[in-house]
């Protein structure tokens, strides 16, 4: 993914009511999967892609089902080196969910297939290509045994 | 009859154009506008285009929710419509090993296809061969 200037983002604000509770939950989990990152406890953002925009706009739509209210915006950051803050902060949360699996695997009884299940997991939301993940990829590719 | 979806056709729009011309409308004409084009094309029946009827709903694809539109009751095409929201949904619950790989081939056939259209006449096979291999399979949906 290109980034350096100019990387386009996706925004989403929304509130579902309280009750059911296993609406917000839905909600929830679908934004920790797609790896978005909550701003100030405010807006969701993603980096712009193709991909990200369409399941930013699907998840609208079913906020819009469960009888809440969504906003979805695509920007620019305006301001000199805030992109590079939050591209860190993608970043940084990828790289710590790819360390935890190198300490997994460094435990003697590690469970490969939960490993590396937890892998392509994390990689579907490395949006910045960390180094980090290479190594668990290598590590992993190790751990299988052959050539 | 004609159908109107977004360009750059994946692996839902593909599976929902196998499934109209194959159980909906025969003689179906597939029209393709820009991602958020508006207003869309008069006369057509819009798919798998966030706000339409025929789009995702409740966390499922536009497949699944075709199946139900028209009633389609069929195992195998339940299966599918499991594979296709695994591939093309945020999904937590992943019991279809094959709908990665779908998603994949089906971006791949777009990219040698030089234009919707063809890939979505290519996608059709892709479609037989999943539909024919699930049906020779025991029934476990």
């Amino acid at each position: 993914m290109e980034q350096p200037q100019g990387t386009s983002w996706v925004l989403l604000v929304y509130r579902v009511p309280r009750e059911p509770t296993s609406s917000r939950a839905t909600v929830w989990r679908k934004l920790k999967r797609l790896g978005a990152l909550l701003l100030h406890d405010a807006v969701w953002v993603l980096p712009a892609t193709p991909w990200t925009r369409e399941q930013f706009q699907w998840l609208a739509v079913e906020i819009g089902e469960l009888e809440g209210e969504a906003y979805l915006w695509e920007s620019r950051l305006l301001l000199n080196g805030q992109e590079d803050a939050l591209v860190r902060q993608f970043q940084a949360r990828v790289d710590a969910a790819y360390q935890e699996i190198l300490d997994g695997l460094e435990q003697d009884d590690a469970d490969l297939v939960a490993l590396s299940r937890k892998y392509q997991q994390v990689r579907a939301q490395d949006y910045f290509h960390s180094e980090v993940g290479l190594q668990v990829r290598e590590r992993l590719m190790s751990a299988r045994g052959g050539t | 009859m004609k159908w109107v979806t977004w360009e750059q056709v994946g692996v839902d729009r593909m599976a929902c154009a196998w499934l109209i011309t194959k159980y909906i409308d025969r003689d179906a004409e597939f029209l393709f506008v820009p991602a958020g084009q508006k207003p869309l094309p008069e006369g057509a029946e819009p798919f798998d285009i966030p706000g339409v009827r025929l789009s995702h709903h409740r966390g499922h694809c536009t497949f699944h929710t075709m199946l139900r539109e028209y009633d389609l009751r069929d195992p195998v095409l339940e299966r599918i419509a499991r594979v296709v929201d695994e591939a093309d949904t945020v999904q937590d619950v992943m019991l279809e090993p094959a709908a990665t790989g779908l998603d994949v081939i089906c971006q791949g056939m777009r990219l040698v296809s030089p234009d919707d259209q063809v890939a979505l006449n290519r996608g059709r096979l892709v479609y037989d061969a999943l539909y024919a291999q699930f049906a020779s399979e025991p029934t476990r949906v």
